[in-house]
């Protein structure tokens, strides 16, 4: 069986060099790929290379979306999610020290700052923040988040944090499991339909005070107000670009305070509601007791001694922009290794392996923020969802190869 | 704290199957129940118990671009601060703190004493006390 397509796409001049992998490092995908440029001579508005792919196999590239602020815990999700698959995630070897970008064995993790059209200064000379769209080149990120879809490596961009300029491009080749994370990961619904499986990280604004106040204060230059300068004069850009975009998510993780200690305005203790889109192919919410219901559950009493303030979960059926959904919160935080396995053994559909193995993969990571609340509970249940979305798809095409190939 | 060794934990959470997908379940033996995840309060701010660990400034041109990018936020803004000048400096303000603490991060892994102890958890100097 051999298949195969002639894309013709305008590339980025940046990132039109040419490249010839045969295989990727996984010896998973057989497709070749070729650039060649045509003659710019009569063109002088960039380059427009043709890339032929022949594909021999049924393979394909899943996409899970990954959207949220920038400082708002999208790295920690990302290690959580690698490590549930195996493996760390490293950045690419002997590449540019400043790259974005992860590469474990199943998983490859871009960050879609990466895309970014204007530069930093760019960005001060036209006004605009890397919010706006103004700022994203979104041809560009569906041209490649779909040639990698389909199999194809290509040559992403790299945008340095440190200088605030692009640097030349890297290769990345079609992994198993391709993230994509950044600001703007379901605003361009061409991007959005490339997605199998999105997740958006809701942060409170009190909560986002509090993070980047722990984040930035040592930071010499910051104070309480130049944090608070800074959330404010971002958040109409925020409001308009970024949390619209929580509506497309098929799960979004929202981060608020706790309602436990009253007037609690530490931010220490938080409350974080898992908002489950109903109906979304190889996806079965998580529940508790018993699905459908509306439950309130207090794991500390007679069996289970918590310390203070407790631990309070609830339960149940929602609607979430008009979709519905099961919502599973969890206010409080583990104080106990034992309050912790208790939970696990209570909730259902978590696709664990094993029993424990919840418990299991938030002690490995003891040390990453929010391991003992509900932020490293929930991330920790989505990576084994999504592993679990993978195993399915991975399951169904090989049930269904030709099919899977026409597609 | 020498006064109260008594109290001593000797766990650090690294200890656990580092890259290993073994089917067992480590994580639940009691041996564990002295809860070693209890360090990583989302703040930073670890309750009842005392960690030894360097604090780790970003790398210096970061926390000078940081610096920076805070006083010239802070000169745009006193114009005009709805104007596109000013929010694109906050902006800018907000990517470097970022990059700052992805740089410390990445520091902190590259300890040598860190790395060490991931690999020897059981040693001495990787031990960590409670108080």
């Amino acid at each position: 069986m051999a298949i195969c397509t002639v894309y013709t796409t305008k590339l980025n001049p940046a990132c039109s060099s040419f490249s010839t992998p045969s295989k990727t490092h996984l010896g998973f995908h057989q497709k070749q790929v070729v650039f060649y440029k045509k003659s710019s001579s009569r063109s002088t508005r960039g380059t427009s290379p043709y890339f032929i792919t022949c594909s021999a196999g049924d393979s394909q590239t899943i996409v899970i979306g990954l959207a949220a602020d920038s400082g708002c815990g999208k790295s920690t999700f990302m290690r959580r999610l690698t490590s549930v698959f195996g493996g760390a995630a490293e950045p690419p070897k002997g590449g540019n020290p400043d790259s974005n970008t992860l590469i474990s064995d199943t998983t490859t993790v871009i960050c879609l700052d990466d895309y970014h059209s204007l530069d930093r200064t760019g960005r001060k000379e036209k006004g605009v923040t890397a919010l706006d769209p103004r700022a994203n080149n979104f041809d560009l990120m569906y041209e490649q988040v779909k040639a990698l879809k389909d199999g194809v490596a290509v040559e992403k961009p790299i945008y340095n944090h440190v200088t605030g300029l692009l640097d030349p491009p890297e290769l990345i080749k079609p992994p198993k499991i391709l993230v994509i994370e950044g600001l703007h990961p379901m605003f361009d619904s061409r991007v959005r339909d490339l997605l199998d499986f999105s997740i958006y990280l809701d942060i409170s604004n009190e909560v986002k005070f509090a993070w980047k106040i722990q984040r930035d204060m040592a930071e010499r230059g910051h104070s309480l107000e130049s944090i608070k300068a800074s959330i404010e004069a971002r958040k109409p850009d925020f409001d308009a670009y970024i949390d619209t975009q929580k509506q497309y998510a098929d799960t979004v993780i929202e981060v608020l305070p706790t309602q436990l200690i009253p007037d609690d305005n530490e931010g220490k203790v938080l409350r974080v509601k898992l908002i489950m889109k109903e109906g979304v192919e190889y996806f079965s919410p998580v529940y508790l007791f018993d699905e459908g219901s509306t439950i309130s559950w207090i794991p500390c009493g007679r069996k289970l001694t918590c310390s203070y303030p407790g631990i309070k979960f609830t339960y149940g059926p929602d609607a979430y922009f008009s979709h519905e959904v099961s919502v599973l919160e969890m206010d409080g935080q583990f104080d106990r290794l034992d309050e912790l396995i208790y939970v696990e053994s209570h909730l259902s559909n978590i696709s664990t392996k094993f029993y424990g193995e919840v418990t299991q993969q938030m002690l490995k990571h003891a040390d990453f923020p929010g391991s003992n609340n509900g932020t490293g509970l929930f991330q920790t249940i989505v990576g084994l969802k999504i592993r679990d979305l993978f195993e399915q798809i991975i399951a169904s095409k090989a049930k269904t190869p030709v099919e899977a190939t026409k597609a | 704290m020498a006064t109260t060794m008594a109290g001593v934990s000797l766990s650090t959470p690294r200890a656990l199957s580092p890259a290993t997908d073994s089917p067992k379940v480590h994580a639940i033996k009691s041996s564990w129940l002295n809860n070693p995840w209890k360090r990583s309060s989302q703040f930073g701010f670890v309750t009842g118990r005392m960690v030894v660990r360097p604090v780790y400034a970003a790398p210096d041109k970061i926390s000078d671009k940081v610096e920076e990018s805070i006083k010239n936020a802070e000169a745009a803004c006193g114009e005009n601060p709805a104007s596109g000048e000013c929010v694109a400096a906050w902006d800018e303000v907000e990517e470097l703190s970022a990059a700052a603490s992805h740089a410390r991060d990445k520091k902190k892994d590259s300890d040598p004493l860190e790395a060490y102890c991931k690999d020897h958890p059981e040693t001495d100097e990787c031990r960590t006390y409670e108080d």
